[in-house]
């Protein structure tokens, strides 16, 4: 455990010495918030719209605009989710591969530590980086429940904000465990960095890729797809089905880490 | 019980053979000069000895130990500085020594104390709190060293530690080896053969992956004659 700790607390030393950390949160504050406002005036456009037209003969698909939390912040949320995806292999990509190419896994596995605990301690440290930087974008529920108002007090759902974020956490924690995984593969980071990329993003498209194909691929496709898992847990509901499906590919990442990280030394 | 018992050790890669059945045993502070041409298996042998990478074939035991059985208990009781000084170049000096003493299990209370210990015996107190990429080649030569000896070891192991050194420091690091005589027993690699003659007892020889000579250093070279042990390894590693 304390090795685990000690692990962590260096990767994270080195996340804030290195520039990653400060350009993916640079990098989600500015496109969250780019989007963020893009959304509230939007938001307001189909508001004032309603107030002429009233909600009765509004089209349907308008009616996620009738208040914040669905016309905002579940919306907010779906952008965070791809932002996620795109920035998680910039900082998954050094966990393990910097290590071999600084010739320093050499003294991580010839320390009295077990390799599991290596394997922990950097997941762990990458799990706080990457809540680190979803953790900023808690922001933008803050400031609408601050400035915000409804008819029926708080500006807010936060259970279904919460949620919604929760669902965030996950998604993160599982882009990271995927990352380590492929980072214990290689010595480039640039190349980890790419094949994470390159096996998320299909990953999340899937659904939409398999709608014209027959079944049951088409069933299974859409079963594995990150985006139908994630879908219901942003909107607030308590998918268990999803907890479950993102809690296995982050343990199963674990242990393939594990096993890649022992099987060096067999070569 | 000897500090280190090797028996039979095989190690391939694919179809090179880099250690082929090497048995040798080192006694409880001795400090052994391991030697041998470029390719010899030298580093594999380290590298076997430490854990990091498992024989083919045969068993190693440090302090009683199976490397492999009891990786934990062996690797407790081994300080080791690969060829290449594993360094975290964005961490200052102090912040990589506290790391590896926190894997060492330097309890908490005495980490502060130890670093400090470590580092005025390899030199290094005055940059404890420099960035290491910003640090001499020699420096990080003597960072690398400061790490093997976090936490007193009983055994070193030490792949060409001289390497990158000037020569006052070289004498410097070779003084303190010989200081470590007695408490500590010391593996060292090189193939500075005057190096050999100054600090070590006793001297294993490798050549193609196997022993060629071990035993002690009076033996091997004619103490009377300067260039005894040069040429005793020529000979050796002819053929």
């Amino acid at each position: 455990m304390r090795n685990t700790l000690a692990i962590a607390r260096k990767e994270l030393t080195l996340y804030f010495t290195t520039p990653w950390a400060y350009l993916v949160f640079t990098a989600m504050a500015f496109i969250s918030s780019f989007f963020f406002i893009a959304m509230l005036s939007t938001f307001k456009q189909v508001q004032e719209m309603a107030r002429i037209y009233t909600w009765d003969r509004m089209p349907g698909d308008y009616a996620a605009y009738k208040n914040l939390t669905d016309g905002v912040a579940v919306q907010l949320w779906g952008v965070v989710l791809i932002v996620t995806l795109f920035v998680a292999p910039f900082l998954s990509m050094r966990l393990f591969a910097e290590e071999k190419r600084h010739k320093t896994f050499e003294l991580l596995m010839t320390a009295p530590v077990r390799p599991i605990e290596i394997v922990l301690g950097k997941y762990l440290g990458g799990l706080a980086v990457i809540s680190a930087t979803l953790g900023l974008t808690i922001v933008y529920p803050i400031i609408l429940t601050v400035f915000g108002g409804s008819e029926s007090g708080s500006a807010l759902e936060w259970s279904t904000v919460a949620l919604g974020y929760g669902g965030l956490l996950l998604w993160g924690a599982t882009c990271i465990a995927i990352g380590m995984f492929i980072s214990s593969l290689t010595e480039s980071q640039m190349l980890a960095a790419f094949l994470t990329f390159a096996v998320l993003l299909p990953w999340m498209l899937i659904k939409g890729l398999a709608q014209s194909a027959d079944e049951p691929f088409r069933s299974i496709a859409t079963y594995v797809s990150f985006d139908a898992q994630l879908q219901d847990m942003l909107k607030g509901v308590l998918d268990l089905k999803a907890l479950v499906f993102f809690t296995s590919i982050i343990l199963l990442s674990i242990l393939f880490t594990h096993r890649a990280v022992e099987a060096q030394r067999w070569t | 019980m000897p500090m280190i018992e090797v028996q039979n050790v095989t190690k391939r890669y694919r179809d090179r053979v880099a250690l082929d059945a090497v048995t040798f045993t080192v006694e409880k502070g001795e400090i052994l000069g391991f030697l041998g041409p470029n390719g010899a298996g030298k580093s594999t042998m380290m590298k076997i000895l430490t854990g990091f990478l498992p024989p083919t074939e045969g068993s190693a035991k440090v302090a009683g130990f199976d490397v492999f059985e009891r990786p934990l208990e062996a690797k407790r009781n081994i300080g080791y500085l690969p060829e290449t000084p594993p360094l975290y170049p964005e961490m200052t000096v102090r912040g990589y020594l506290k790391f590896v003493g926190r894997l060492k299990g330097v309890p908490r209370a005495k980490l502060k104390g130890e670093v400090e210990r470590v580092a005025s015996l390899t030199g290094t107190a005055d940059v404890l709190d420099r960035l290491i990429l910003a640090l001499s080649k020699g420096f990080k030569q003597r960072v690398g060293l400061s790490q093997a000896l976090l936490g007193s070891p009983p055994l070193l192991i030490l792949d060409e530690p001289t390497e990158g050194l000037d020569p006052r420091q070289r004498a410097d690091v070779l003084q303190l080896i010989k200081g470590l005589a007695g408490q500590h027993t010391v593996i060292l690699s090189t193939h500075i053969l005057p190096e050999v003659k100054a600090t070590c007892q006793r001297v294993l020889i490798i050549h193609r992956g196997k022993p060629v000579a071990h035993d002690d250093l009076a033996k091997l070279a004619d103490p009377s004659r300067e260039t005894g042990l040069e040429e005793t390894f020529i000979r050796l590693t002819a053929a």
